[in-house]
């Protein structure tokens, strides 16, 4: 009687590919993280200056506020009058106040003192700085009281 | 005589998939290390509460070094000046302003070296000036770039006048 041998093949499974994909997933999701993080609204031209140097230290605690024109694509203004942009949401200046008593209060009610706390102005370059000025003593007003401000601006290279 | 055949070629197979898998890898990690949007900075000015009819001393007891900004009819800049001397407009005006706000903090530090760093700026820029002369302005009073390109800060207490009305 004839027996045939019972030999098991063994196939090797390349594991190469699937760690590839898997590193490039980890790195997609890390990007798509990287720009939720990002608040910036790239909407706005910011001044520029050599000087505008990024904080040396992170702050923990801040309020950022996108001041600026509505613009097309192509820079420009469709509307004169100046808003605050939150997401998708326009606000005036007359109408920001409620918003910035809010963030203080917020601040307030997770215990973190408002001296700790940095206003991030991204007003547009061409807004007038009257304006800016209206929004700084606004929010160092008694019942609002942010103390710290950081004039956000795009580095310019030596130069130019 | 008898020659072997010596000449079969043998196909080796390369697996292209993991060389194909690290080529897309780099240009992932290429693209997360490039920067997409414009570097941005800031300017942290120190800005007191600022009332109408405010002192006009700093906490040293010195006068604030005023800067005007006076616009035209279309937010422009027409005059800059610093203590009260006009300093014309445009870039060349805040090349001055820097070196004018220089020669007075090194005048200030030779007369009293303690008191030069309660040495304030007030701005007083007009309402419907664009931000971007006064962001300049501030950036003339900070400081400027030294030639290996770090920054040499001048002044950190800037402060705005009251508010001029439109």
């Amino acid at each position: 009687m004839k027996f045939r041998s019972t030999r098991v093949s063994q196939s090797e499974l390349d594991m190469t590919p699937m760690i590839s994909v898997l590193f490039q997933l980890i790195l997609l999701f890390m990007i798509i993280n990287w720009f939720k993080q990002s608040e910036a609204d790239e909407r706005r031209t910011l001044p520029r200056d050599q000087l505008a140097s990024p904080a040396l230290v992170h702050r923990k605690h801040s309020v950022q506020l996108n001041f600026g024109y509505r613009r097309d694509p192509d820079g420009t203004i469709l509307d004169q009058q100046p808003s605050f942009f939150f997401g998708n949401e326009q606000v005036t200046l007359d109408q920001v106040r409620p918003r910035l008593r809010m963030q203080a209060q917020y601040y307030e009610t997770i215990g973190t003192d408002l001296d700790d706390v940095t206003v991030e102005i991204r007003a547009d370059a061409e807004i007038p700085g009257g304006m800016v000025q209206e929004l700084i003593q606004m929010c160092q007003e008694p019942e609002i009281a942010f103390q710290r401000f950081a004039l956000k601006a795009t580095e310019m290279p030596a130069g130019l | 005589m008898k020659f072997r055949n010596r000449t079969t070629v043998s196909m080796i197979r390369l697996n292209m998939t993991p060389m194909i898998s690290i080529a897309f890898l780099l240009i992932i990690c290429f693209m997360y290390t490039f920067d997409v949007t414009e570097p941005e900075g800031d300017f942290e000015p120190n800005m007191p509460l600022v009332a109408a009819g405010a002192t006009a001393v700093t906490d040293a007891g010195l006068p604030p070094l005023k800067v005007r900004l006076v616009a035209d009819d279309g937010g422009e800049l027409s005059a800059l000046q610093f203590n009260g001397e006009n300093l014309g407009n445009g870039e060349q005006a805040f090349a001055r302003l820097n070196s004018e706000v220089f020669l007075a903090i090194s005048t200030q530090h030779a007369i009293g070296p303690d008191q030069q760093k309660d040495l304030e700026v007030e701005i007083e820029p007009d309402y419907n000036l664009q931000y971007r002369f006064i962001v300049n302005a501030i950036g003339a009073c900070s400081g400027r770039l030294g030639p290996n390109g770090v920054p040499v800060r001048y002044l950190s207490k800037i402060k705005f006048a009251p508010r001029r009305d439109q």
